[in-house]
């Protein structure tokens, strides 16, 4: 069938159940051994006519669509991922659909999809949405803004999430993995301005997932994935880091909340579950290495003024301060003695030894010298 | 500063001594440095140490079974931890201990991973100085770990031998070491899958350690009633290591399956139907070996069973009642007993000659099976010349040697019986008095009716010892005495002693009053003058009277002797004390008849004697 007659079969048949026919003959065109480029680009088309409606026959821009059809795509959408395919071919159609030029475009569908996906919950289109999101980096701006969109679905307008969601790691512990990656990135974060706390909510769920889920951290880089041949396969980025930058800042930032500590004793439990004997890949210097420009700012507003012999005592006695870095030196410890950081390890043992005069820094970097 | 007052300790002390701090104010820090602790002195005893003890202390089950299990494998040299395994292998032999911190350990330990648990079993055994507890801590490791069966149970086998053998428990089979071998290790061996490497004599010396066990407690159980050993000793287990043994020297599984629905019936059927089909090749020894330990250990089954069911339980509240066989009476005169249809055929069948053997209560009639399968058993045993071959002599003859540790009042029970029987009567007195003396006090019991039945069948009874029990018996037995002493021809103080006895079990005796008046009659007097101490029953009575008013002298208040030889019949005076005398017996009738009889045998030596003479 000519690229023509595949549209024109299609605009026969009226929405939504145009976008049912073409999601099946989108996986047709992309899941085989190494489509053509025409076959690809029709993909594509399909996509944007039939599917999210993007297009007109002529290749005009139509507005984005209404509810009630978005309403209807989500259902068509959601009805085709929790089918009877195979996980890779589940996987190149999502990561075609929501990935490339079209992302921003489409974002506001995936999170809802993602949405409906978690409260269900549907554990075949989490599977899509975790290889998604492991795919397209924890960097990416359209992957912050799911996580955001997803914390705001169901932390911030549901009052009590948590106990709906604590069963989620169990049912897709690889989406959940790199869910927390993606908030610990958001929050006690100052690239886009004032540093922003995550909701209390949001928190409990992230202690009562952490806590009971010694291997849930690193869930996603123990799973990897189904995806198609051919594809350059990210390496997905634990949560450690970016959660342990949340117990280490909280103290800083005078967020006196008890979980901080339970999320970091669960971290800790986490690293020590990690399996030992492989190359180190769970955590990245430099993702360990974030926290200390937020303490050194910390600390000079705290000498700020001060007479030069007095600041060490005050840095000494301010106990939010040693609070957090009592925290950072066990997260640095620990995580250093199951040999789970990757990166030059040399440089961020010399970067913390710049902090502020702590005794548990000062007897970590010792015990962890090269030489010793 | 608090904190800052820490910074002169050791680096060790003040991860250690932060910690500790933090336990009480906040526990979830103090679990995070607690882990930093760990995580940079890995190899630092005291601190690995004092981790575990404060998870101890705050009584985190999980988290201190990992400090100890992280322990075991580098320090378990160290004093101070050696000593904490020492508490947890001596909590899990305890089960119901209320030492907090022993159920605490015993918890913990169900949280450490079988390769550690199966470790520090293993260290524990090996560094124990102690046999017994170096034993016991090897069959916990075996309970433990079946897996551990084919590498350690051999050697568990022959420390358990030897130690029994140097052991000043050596002549005595049952001992702590033959207990844990016979009990624990051997039912253990066979329920597992894994086959253990045994010779087929340490098999065979095995299965008659257990036998000897098993013999010996049968007969502890005799010594004191009630034996401790009994409780322990599990038949389900003596015939797993019987199934042990056929598996280990491949035996025809016909005899060794002892499964849910197995029967003392069925598998005597099936000894039966093995006996017959095998009597071909008698002269295979592994098929008589298989037949004689089999059967052994049925008829020892057998014989603790029937033992068992001699002393039921009583109901709540009630005396505990022993019945104890003794040979009865027959009476022809009596009507015929009424034989349950189905064992009245059998009885038919082949064995008119068996004695019929009777219990007062027709729920105890388990007694009665128990013993007749004994019975059988033991015949069986005997009746084959090749079975009577080997060791079994050895236990049998033990059994037959035991007979010895009766309690006395079973002793002297059965040697009255026996001198009956033999026609000492005398001496069966004796015996009887010896009986009287020691009555058991708490148990009253009832007066039995089946002591005599009719027929010509020997009789045997399973006679309740309670007191009036045994009195009843003790009673007859003297009654019987004295009336076949005096073969039919009786003095004045045999047919008084008569009527005293016969008092007791009335009116089962009554039958014999009519002949016994007849005589008195005939005479036309009766002297007895133990008439107004004992003749209290109101049939007598007034059977006495009436001849007393028929002509017959009654010489009966001993003072009213001499005189009435030559006032008789005209002396009104004595005539009045004489209906005065039989009044007052009439208003002694409700007398207690036992201590009347008991009264009578221990104090009316001198007369009941004569009357045996």
């Amino acid at each position: 069938m000519s690229v023509q007659e595949t549209k024109i079969t299609l605009r026969k048949i009226e929405f939504p159940a145009c976008a049912k026919e073409a999601l099946s003959r989108i996986s047709q065109l992309i899941c085989r051994r190494g489509p053509s480029l025409s076959q690809m680009d029709l993909a594509l088309d399909l996509m944007a006519e039939f599917v999210f409606c993007e297009i007109d026959k002529r290749g005009n821009k139509l507005s984005p669509l209404n509810p009630i059809k978005e309403l209807q795509l989500l259902d068509v959408l959601f009805e085709y991922f929790n089918g009877n395919i195979k996980e890779v071919f589940k996987n190149t159609v999502f990561l075609s659909l929501f990935s490339g030029t079209t992302a921003t475009l489409r974002s506001r569908i995936l999170s809802k999809l993602i949405s409906i996906a978690i409260g269900v919950p549907s554990k075949s289109v989490l599977i899509s949405a975790s290889a998604l999101m492991q795919q397209v980096g924890d960097s990416s701006m359209n992957y912050n803004k799911l996580a955001e969109a997803i914390v705001k679905d169901y932390f911030v307008l549901i009052p009590n999430a948590t106990q709906r969601l604590s069963g989620l790691p169990d049912c897709a512990p690889q989406f959940v993995a790199n869910f927390l990656t993606a908030v610990g990135e958001i929050y006690y974060n100052d690239k886009k301005g004032d540093v922003q706390f995550p909701p209390r909510s949001l928190l409990e769920t992230v202690v009562l997932w952490v806590t009971a889920n010694s291997k849930l951290c690193i869930a996603a880089q123990q799973n990897p994935s189904a995806l198609p041949s051919g594809t350059i396969v990210m390496e997905s980025t634990t949560s450690i880091a970016g959660l342990f930058k949340w117990c280490i800042l909280a103290p800083i930032y005078k967020q006196d909340c008890e979980l901080y500590a339970k999320l970091h004793l669960g971290l800790l439990n986490n690293i020590l579950d990690i399996p030992q004997g492989y190359q180190p890949k769970a955590i990245n210097h430099v993702h360990l290495a974030v926290p200390i420009r937020y303490i050194y700012k910390y600390a000079a507003s705290l000498v700020r003024k001060k007479d030069e012999a007095e600041k060490n005592r005050y840095l000494l006695e301010d106990a939010n301060l040693q609070l957090s870095l009592d925290r950072y030196a066990q997260a640095v410890q620990v995580a250093l003695s199951v040999n789970c950081v990757y990166g030059n390890v040399g440089e961020l043992l010399n970067q913390v030894s710049q902090l502020p005069q702590n005794k548990l820094w000062s007897i970590v970097i010792a015990a962890n010298q090269p030489n010793k | 500063m608090e904190i800052q007052s820490l910074y002169t300790l050791s680096d060790e002390e003040y991860v250690i001594q932060r910690a500790k701090i933090a336990l009480t104010v906040d526990p979830v820090a103090a679990k995070a440095w607690m882990i930093t602790a760990k995580t940079l002195y890995p190899n630092n005893f005291g601190v690995q140490f004092e981790a575990y003890r404060i998870e101890k202390t705050a009584g985190h089950l999980k988290e201190a079974a990992k400090c100890f299990s992280d322990l075991i494998g580098k320090f378990h040299q160290h004093p101070e931890f050696w000593n904490e395994i020492n508490k947890v292998t001596s909590a899990l032999r305890i089960d119901s201990d209320l030492d907090p911190e022993k159920q605490f350990l015993s918890k913990m330990f169900k949280h450490i991973s079988p390769e550690i648990q199966h470790k520090l079993l293993l260290i524990t055994a090996d560094h124990c100085e102690d046999t017994m507890e170096h034993c016991k801590l090897l069959l916990l490791l075996l309970q433990k770990f079946h897996s551990a069966i084919p590498s350690h149970a051999p050697a568990l086998i022959d420390t358990l031998l030897s130690a029994e053998k140097h052991s000043h428990a050596s002549n005595h089979p049952i001992n702590n070491y033959r207990k844990i071998l016979v009990c624990e290790l051997l039912p253990l061996l066979n329920e597992e899958t894994t086959t253990v490497e045994l010779s087929s004599k340490l098999v065979y010396k095995l299965l008659h350690k257990a036998i000897e066990y098993y013999v010996h407690s049968l007969n502890f159980h005799n010594n004191n009633g009630q034996g401790i050993a009994n409780a322990e000793l599990s038949w389900d287990k003596l015939c797993s290591v019987l199934e042990f043994t056929a598996r280990q020297l491949g035996w025809d599984p016909y005899l060794t399956t002892f499964g849910q629905n197995w029967t003392k019936e069925g598998y005597w059927q099936k000894l039966l139907t093995f006996c017959q089909s095998q009597c071909m090749n008698m002269d295979d020894t592994n098929n008589i070996r298989q037949l004689l330990y089999c059967l052994t250990v049925f008829f020892l089954q057998c014989l603790h069973d029937y033992k068992l069911s001699l002393a039921p339980e009583p109901c709540p509240g009630q005396p505990q009642t022993s019945y104890f066989l003794i040979e009865a009476f027959v009476d022809p005169t009596y009507p015929s007993p009424i034989i349950e249809p189905k064992s009245k055929r059998r009885k038919l069948d082949h064995e008119t000659s068996s004695p019929q053997i009777t219990v007062d209560k027709p729920e105890l009639r388990s007694i009665v099976n128990n013993f007749l399968m004994t019975v059988k058993c033991w015949e069986l045993l005997n009746s084959t010349e090749a079975l009577q071959r080997g060791q079994l002599d050895d236990a049998l003859n033990y059994i037959k040697q035991k007979q010895d540790q009766y309690s006395p009042l079973k002793r002297n029970l059965r040697a009255a019986s026996i001198q009956y029987l033999k026609k000492n009567y005398y001496a069966s007195y004796n015996h009887i008095r010896s009986v009287i003396e020691i009555l058991p006090t708490s148990n009253n019991g009832h007066l039995s009716n089946c002591l005599i039945t009719g027929g010509t069948q020997r009789h045997l009874h399973f006679l309740p010892l309670t007191k009036l029990g045994i009195l009843q018996m003790c009673t007859k037995l003297l009654v019987r005495s004295i009336l076949e002493k005096a073969e039919g021809n009786y003095a004045d103080l045999a047919i008084g002693n008569i009527l005293v006895l016969s008092q007791l079990d009335w009116p089962q005796e009554e039958e014999r009053l009519p002949s016994l008046l007849k005589q008195i009659q005939q005479r036309g007097a009766f002297q007895y003058y133990l008439f107004q101490t004992y003749v209290v029953n109101v049939d007598i009575l007034e059977e006495l009277t009436f001849l007393w008013t028929h002509q017959v002298v009654l010489d009966v208040v001993p003072h009213l002797g001499p005189r009435r030889i030559g006032t008789r019949g005209a002396d009104k005076g004595v005539k009045e004390e004489i209906r005065q005398a039989i009044k007052t017996q009439v208003c002694r009738s409700n007398d207690a008849l036992d201590q009347l009889i008991i009264s009578f045998i221990t104090k009316e030596r001198e007369s009941i004697l004569q009357a045996l003479m």
